[in-house]
């Protein structure tokens, strides 16, 4: 395992001889942007797809149970998805595309649309 | 009794498995296996770790079978690991 | 743009960690995957730790329970579940009268002892409180033995910690798995070719070995960690997910179809107002063993007793049975016919049954248990090898070895509070346990700030010794504490570990006897970080860490061992 990277900042020389703490700043917003995207992009698809499941022809009790399940597989998918990509903006699209599909399924369960299914 | 059988096979079919790797072979007997010799032990570590999910799962059903038999791959697989270590360190 | 540089300093320009100013090398999947697998595991790293070395101890939790209530005495054989239901329900009759719910879990082997909860009036607005007691199945009457928490402390910690409101606490431990996961699936990713050179890792010495140690805990157990991890956040899913509830559930009706697929808890419904005696619970737990076989009752929930309306539910416990999906009989609670029998769920909810079951770990044999007991272990190793390497690897790279910056100063010191701080402050507990005066108000919350009490101090000894003091030390107290347990129990009780081997009582002697073998591994550890110390000191030699030749004693000794 290649670890180049230290987490914690021996770069204080960096700092100091770059171009200041704004350069500083707006190299660290793309791994912000990504952390948020992950963190809390990801948990919001995650929900998503727990919601838009009960969309489907099954039973509501059974896709109510089976989202839940599921939800966690997606939350750490997307997690992994976010940093693997080349760019934070990358990873906020990829991140949207895949919630795109399942709006309108969510938006219809939450709204009340009864049940395919008994439950 | 089905636990111990199956992990003691399960033991033997890593050690067979290890040992149809040339690094194993040259820290253990200091030589490498001719082709036919290290196929037969891949062959026959296989059959061993096949050998005891049918053992575990004759023993305890699919469902309960499965996760034993999961537990012993996991433990005899690190005793081999182990294994291998200790003996490399004795060595050197 | 190549893939992120994940190091807080770097300018776009920098290609590794150094802050070389060169042009950037694209850093590849591998590589990210590596960085976040880094983060991911350190962050969050101590906590994960303890949940881990909590959860390992708690597949014992009840043998631990037995340790610690020594005035139960070890019983051969149990009374009949039916008659102990039978009796435990005249007593609640008396100490909970006019209550509108009471829940029993019937002892088994494991756990000798009853226990009931049953509701009180809520007070200051909460929305529901509960009374719990232990009871002896013998007699049916409250327990006499002193207070204490038992292994269900460790239990709780693991999924809840302690001293946070229950829900933050689950919550903490949900976004700890949530980063446990992903550093699984990063370590995953990064190290690719896992399959392919299963047996082929670099098992030299020198800092390898750590990298070794912590790959083969990683790979060997990978089925369980992925699976343990998974299924931990599957328990509290309701909590982490609410959302499929909330969208697709419309009615109260539908709200207890849910719950009753997951879990078999009677809601008490509204109470007629009309007093009748209840029907005898002995004679509905016979008919549930009837039905499933002797020994597998495993609850019994009544509402509204005493009252017209009355419902009693039994529900069959997990032993044998890998899922964990509820299967219960309900009966009315005045006439005793059986009114409904809940046999089998849908299918996603046998699937959160099957992986609730797998986490617990309750469904199989001793030996199981054990697998899973070696298995989990092997996973606290794998956490703590992860955090301890984290500094080996810094440690080559620090400008000046002698002044680390604050970052490796923090993660060395959190390293020793957790990995020798805590085992040390768990065997703390077994002592209060021994010792605290059996009268002493709230007793069993003393136990539990004795453990909280000592990883601070340890945490304190931690920051202001020396660091490979500090490991030593602390490794060397928790294994005397271990050590010595079967000695203090001795003193202290009239169930020495001698006489517990005598008469069989595995679950008593169990204790002790797995005690001296982890003291037996902290003293290992404690004799690794002070032999290297030796060979560190020797001049002119550069501070390379590492792991002088030894035969490789025992699994987690070879691989927790410290610098």
């Amino acid at each position: 395992m290649n670890v180049t990277v230290s987490p914690t900042p021996s770069a204080r020389r960096v700092g100091a001889s770059s171009a200041g703490g704004l350069a500083r700043l707006r190299a660290v917003l793309p791994l912000i942007s990504r952390i948020v995207a992950a963190v809390g992009g990801g948990y919001a698809l995650a929900a998503l797809a727990s919601v838009a499941v009960l969309a489907l022809p099954v039973s509501r009790i059974q896709a109510v149970i089976g989202g839940m399940l599921g939800s966690f597989a997606v939350y750490a998918a997307a997690v992994v998805w976010v940093f693997a990509v080349r760019s934070a903006t990358r990873a906020w699209i990829g991140l949207l595309v895949a919630a795109l599909p399942l709006l309108p399924l969510a938006w219809s369960v939450w709204h009340g649309a009864a049940p395919a299914v008994s439950p | 009794m089905t636990h111990v059988a199956s992990l003691l096979i399960c033991v033997g079919a890593f050690a067979a498995l290890a040992m149809a790797t040339e690094r194993a072979q040259q820290d253990v007997l200091e030589r490498t296996l001719s082709r036919d010799a290290t196929r037969a032990l891949r062959i026959i570590g296989w059959a061993l770790l096949l050998t005891s999910l049918a053992i575990v799962v004759g023993a305890q059903g699919w469902g309960l079978g499965l996760v034993s038999y999961s537990g012993h791959t996991s433990v005899a697989a690190g005793l081999v690991f182990l294994g291998l270590i200790a003996r490399q360190r004795r060595k050197g | 743009m190549s893939a992120p540089d994940l190091s807080p300093h770097a300018t776009p320009d920098a290609a590794s960690g150094t802050g070389a100013r060169v042009p950037a090398a694209p850093r590849g999947l591998r590589q990210t995957m590596s960085d976040l697998h880094i983060w991911t595991g350190l962050l969050l790293g101590w906590l994960l730790f303890a949940m881990f070395l909590t959860g390992t101890v708690s597949y014992f939790k009840e043998e631990l329970s037995q340790w610690m209530r020594p005035e139960i005495a070890h019983q051969a054989d149990r009374p009949e579940a039916a008659v102990v239901a039978g009796r435990i329900a005249k007593t609640l009759e008396t100490i909970a009268p006019g209550t509108t719910q009471w829940s029993l879990r019937l002892p088994d082997e494991r756990h000798p002892i009853a226990n009931a909860f049953w509701r009180v009036p809520p007070k200051d607005g909460a929305k529901r409180a509960f009374k719990d007691a232990n009871f002896d199945p013998r007699t049916g009457l409250k327990v006499a033995a002193r207070e204490t928490p038992g292994g269900e402390f460790f239990y709780r910690f693991h999924f809840q910690f302690h001293y946070l409101p229950v829900a933050w606490g689950r919550w903490l431990a949900g976004l700890a798995a949530m980063f446990m996961l992903v550093a699984i699936v990063s370590g995953v990713i990064t190290h690719k070719k896992i399959f392919t050179d299963f047996f082929t890792f670099r098992w030299g010495k020198g800092q390898r070995s750590w990298l070794d140690a912590h790959n083969a805990l990683s790979v060997f157990g990978l089925p369980f960690h992925l699976m343990i991890t998974y299924t931990g956040l599957v328990t509290l899913m309701t909590l982490y997910m609410p959302w499929p509830e909330m969208a697709g559930i419309e009615s109260p009706a539908m709200k207890r179809q849910l719950t009753s697929e997951m879990n078999a808890f009677l809601q008490p419904a509204k109470p007629s107002g009309e007093a009748a005696p209840l029907a005898s619970i002995e004679a509905m737990v016979r008919e549930a063993e009837r039905r499933w076989g002797p020994g597998s009752v495993a609850r019994v929930t009544a509402a509204n007793p005493g009252d017209a309306a009355a419902r009693v539910a039994i529900a069959r416990g997990e032993g044998g049975r890998l899922s964990m999906s509820p299967q219960y009989l309900l009966f009315d609670g005045v006439s005793g016919r059986v009114v409904e029998e809940k046999q089998g769920v849908g299918a996603a909810a046998e699937t959160r049954g099957v992986m609730y079951g797998l986490h617990l770990g309750r469904f199989g044999d001793g030996a199981t248990r054990w697998l899973y007991f070696l298995v989990s272990l092997a996973g606290t190793a794998m956490v703590g090898t992860g955090l301890v390497m984290w500094t080996v690897k810094r440690r080559q790279k620090l400008a000046d070895p002698e002044r680390p910056h604050l970052g490796f100063r923090i993660v060395e010191r959190l390293n020793i509070a957790a990995i020798a701080g805590l085992p040390l402050a768990m065997a703390a507990m077994l002592w209060a346990n021994r010792l605290l005066p059996l009268d002493l108000a709230r007793r069993g919350e003393w136990e539990i700030h004795v453990v909280f009490i000592v990883w601070a101090l340890a945490l304190a000894h931690a920051v202001l010794r020396p660091p490979r003091r500090a490991w030593i030390e602390l490794f060397v107290l928790g294994a005397a504490a271990l050590a010595l347990l079967p000695v203090l129990n001795a003193l202290t009780t009239d169930r020495p570990l001698w006489r517990s081997l005598a008469q069989g009582d595995w679950a008593f002697a169990g204790v002790e006897l797995v005690g001296l073998a982890f003291a037996a591994l902290l003293a290992g550890l404690a004799r690794r970080v002070a032999r290297h110390r030796s060979k560190a000191a020797r001049p002119g030699r550069a501070r390379a860490i590492g792991t002088p030749a030894r035969p490789a004693a025992d699994t987690a000794a070879a691989v927790e061992g410290a610098r």
